[in-house]
């Protein structure tokens, strides 16, 4: 399968530049080489098979079609040795303990703000600044519970980078615990000789994060999963991790507040409810505090909240950590709140909010990555080197209409992953990055090891949003600190 | 005497039963060093306990629930208010280029007041405004912010019907008029476009008494019920309250009872509720001196009722009223 294998100039995570396999990697190598090309592909029909079977669907919501798509598997897996990890599992702590601290700052005291190091008005600018939150007491003064921090490893210097952070509801936990289940019936001998670090307990350490939020004492506190609904594109994650938590998967129209208490409606009369790990939107949570047209919210949530009767995870507001403007100060509020230099680095940005980094943007736009600050998952961006005259232009328009609302940077060269292309039948190199998935319980950060390699399968694409045509990877972390070897 | 009792009556009548219905007020007048808001008092019908708190502006909402079905929904709420007498701050003689050089600290300290917002955005008819201001003025803050106001009150026809409640300045723009609360969200856009702080007020406007009643009712367009106006920032005086309705001064006449970036931070009454019912809104305010002078007492109202919405929903959202 590897035959003619040319890992190119590209950091390879797999193979070296000499194209020998890394030692991490030299077990997989040597199934996957060994493997003939129908076998591989009826293993690989049978992986796609499962997650339809099972429903593990995502939708598109710029297709006008609106349609369900499987979110293509890759059964070549990403392979991270140990001593890379546990860099990476610092720097990822640090980072989301660094974030907590910002938002209690910012809805609090906003030291930061006062010792001028950053803005004010980007701050309140954010479209996700949430003025409801300041002063309010949340449960355990926890924000960010789950964080999705995307990194990327950069060819040129063979460096982690962070490319963003989501600290509002990162989605795609359960295709990182599902890619693994699919691996192990496909490839069981692979985790024989390899010693992969496990990552199914990822539920159990979310359930008690949740439940030691509850406001009540005493009684075992009732956590639920608040989904927007079916059409959601994340919605067979919510029931799978509803599922796997033991609690109950609940929409707006099942929850009631009444007397600044939240309830959920049941056929033996109201529970009360402590915990809501919510799948929905600020701006769509409560209609009466935010969005009045919003059908899956609960009205009445925010005054429960502020009333201290009910814990949310992630917190309201934390989008004002996340935007991507702020990104670019994560690094600044690691040395401002912790005193510490970050592990990982963030990637160069530029903001457009700023009159000299915008002139130098409008003149470099065909070799910038453009991100609204805002969106998400791909959305909302634009490709400098690859995007035709006529989107550059329209971009161009829009940065100078709202330069606030863009930031850009450099086109980082991402690191490539062996990966099966199903046009050739062969294995070939393809664009990847990661997201891991780290839990915050107040005092320590715990996160499974790897995450959720995603890919361009495309070749030479750059772009591996799901809802651009990316697939994803099982990821894994071995346990030696080289291949097999414990 | 400048001691009021005000009175708010808001109805809403529904087509069919409605249920689960939550409610936001903001009606408690401020209490600070020009107004003492002596007490206030909430009632509903049905029934319902009315809890407070103060939001990021330091408004005070008053938040309330009715669960069971009804078709109708009266709130009232009642605020005996002491209005201190008016000191007329100095003039400030800051000109625009002395603004000009304190715009990135203004902008650090202000930014809400300073950015476009919903209801306020900068188009283009707005900066041409602005612009016609600042060339008839005499070059100061005052006088800019002073013009502007007038410059309202000449060019746009007080109109009631004109806009709705949620119109943003570009419907006022189009037909030239409006009610106080869009003729509000025009000076806020001018003043913010030209770098200065500006915060939308809602409130009321107690009528001036004078011997010819009508005339003065007359005189005080938009008054008594829901009033709006806006308040400006002067870096040397503070903020000086400029109404762009009736083009006068602003003094203790003007009630005030919240501060927002625009509407849609302070819209007095806001709720939704569970029903397929359309619905109806009727609002009534009435204000009358505490004690009067000769000791009789005299009631003004007034009131209005906008058409049904058609429309219908699950989830509904209460009407609101225009400020006018």
């Amino acid at each position: 399968m590897f035959e003619g294998y040319d890992p190119g100039t590209f950091y390879d995570e797999l193979v070296a530049p000499d194209g020998t396999p890394r030692p991490e990697a030299a077990a997989m190598h040597e199934i996957l080489a060994g493997m003939p090309l129908d076998v591989f592909e009826e293993r690989r029909q049978l992986a796609d098979l499962s997650y339809l079977v099972q429903g593990i669907t995502f939708t598109v919501y710029s297709d006008g079609r609106g349609t369900e798509r499987l979110f293509p598997f890759d059964l070549v897996p990403r392979i991270i040795p140990r001593h890379e990890w546990d860099v990476v599992e610092k720097g990822l702590a640090q980072r989301v303990t660094a974030l907590n601290l910002y938002l209690q700052d910012i809805y609090g005291k906003q030291r930061i703000l006062k010792d001028k190091i950053i803005p004010r008005h980007l701050v309140q600018s954010c479209k996700h600044f949430r003025r409801e939150m300041v002063g309010l007491n949340v449960p355990r003064d926890i924000y960010v519970h789950i964080a999705g921090i995307d990194l990327v490893r950069d060819s040129r210097t063979g460096e982690y980078l962070v490319l963003e952070d989501n600290a509002r509801s990162p989605s795609g936990i359960s295709y990182v615990l599902e890619n693994r289940l699919v691996m192990r019936r496909t490839f069981a001998r692979a985790f024989e000789v390899s010693e992969v670090m496990p990552v199914d307990h990822y539920p159990n350490e979310l359930g008690k994060i949740l439940r030691s939020l509850s406001p009540r004492t005493g009684d075992r506190p009732v956590v639920v999963l608040l989904t927007p609904g079916l059409y959601n594109s994340a919605y067979f994650e919510h029931c799978f991790l509803a599922q796997e938590m033991g609690i109950e998967l609940v929409e707006g129209r099942d929850l009631v507040v009444v007397d600044d208490v939240v309830y959920m409606k049941t056929i033996r009369g109201l529970t009360r409810v402590d915990v809501i790990y919510r799948r929905v939107d600020d701006d769509f949570l409560d209609p009466l505090a935010f969005r009045a047209d919003s059908l899956v919210g609960v009205p009445g949530l925010m005054n429960a909240y502020r009333a201290g009767n009910i814990a949310l995870a992630n917190a309201v507001g934390t989008g004002v950590a996340d935007d991507k403007a702020i990104y670019a100060f994560v690094p600044d509020f690691i040395r401002y709140y912790l005193g510490e230099e970050p592990i990982l680095k963030n990637v160069d940005t530029f903001l457009c909010s700023r009159p000299d980094h915008l002139s130098y943007v409008l003149e470099h736009l065909n070799e910038l990555v453009v991100k609204a600050v805002g969106e998400s998952g791909g959305y909302g961006m634009l490709m400098g080197p690859s995007a035709d005259k006529k989107t550059t232009e329209e971009f161009r328009e829009r940065l100078k209409a709202d330069p606030r609302n863009y930031i850009a940077q450099p086109v980082i060269p991402l690191s490539r992953c062996p990966s099966f292309d199903p046009a050739t039948g062969t294995i070939s190199p393809r664009h990847i990055d990661l997201r891991p998935y780290c839990l915050y319980d107040g005092e320590k950060v715990t996160i499974v090891p790897g995450g959720l390699t995603r890919v361009a399968l495309q070749k030479g694409s750059l772009v591996v949003n799901s809802s651009q045509g990316g697939g994803s990877k099982d990821t894994w972390v071995l346990r030696g600190n080289d291949g097999g070897e414990a | 005497m400048n001691r009021y009792k005000l009175v708010h009556v808001t109805q809403f009548s529904y087509d069919g039963i409605v249920t689960e219905s939550y409610n936001e007020l903001r009606l408690r007048p401020r209490h600070d060093e020009g107004q003492s808001c002596l007490s206030f008092r909430v009632t509903t019908n049905p029934v319902a306990k009315a809890v407070g708190h103060q939001d990021y502006f330091g408004n005070w909402v008053h938040q309330f629930h009715i669960l069971p079905e009804h078709k109708k929904l009266r709130v009232e709420t009642e605020a005996v208010i002491l209005m201190h007498p008016v000191k007329e701050p100095p003039v400030s003689t800051l000109t625009l280029a002395e603004l000009d050089a304190m715009r990135d600290d203004l902008a650090d300290e202000h930014f809400d007041w300073l950015a476009a917002s919903g209801y306020c955005p900068f188009v283009p008819e707005i900066l041409e405004l602005a612009a016609d201001a600042e060339r008839e003025c005499d070059g100061t803050i005052h006088g800019l912010v002073q013009t502007a106001s007038s410059l309202i009150h000449k060019r746009f026809r007080y109109q009631q019907g004109a806009t709705h409640v949620h119109s943003s300045v570009e419907d006022c723009l189009e037909t030239k008029a409006g009610v106080c609360q869009d003729f509000s969200h025009l000076l806020l856009a001018m003043l913010r476009s030209r770098g200065i702080p500006a915060r939308y007020v809602s409130g009321y406007l107690v009528p001036r008494q004078g011997n010819d009643e009508k005339a003065a009712m007359e005189r005080v367009i938009g008054g008594l019920a829901s009033h709006a106006w806006v308040q400006a920032f002067i870096p040397d005086t503070g903020w000086i309250g400029l109404d762009p309705t009736s083009g006068e001064y602003v003094d203790a006449q003007h009630i005030r009872v919240a501060y927002g970036r625009d509407y849609g931070d302070v819209p007095p009454v806001r709720g939704v509720y569970k029903g397929h019912a359309g619905q109806s809104l009727a609002v009534d305010v009435h204000v009358r001196p505490a004690v009067d002078d000769d000791g009789a007492e005299q009631l003004l109202e007034t009131s209005a009722t906008p058409p049904p919405d058609p429309e219908e929903e699950i989830h509904a959202q209460q009407q609101q009223q225009q400020q006018q």
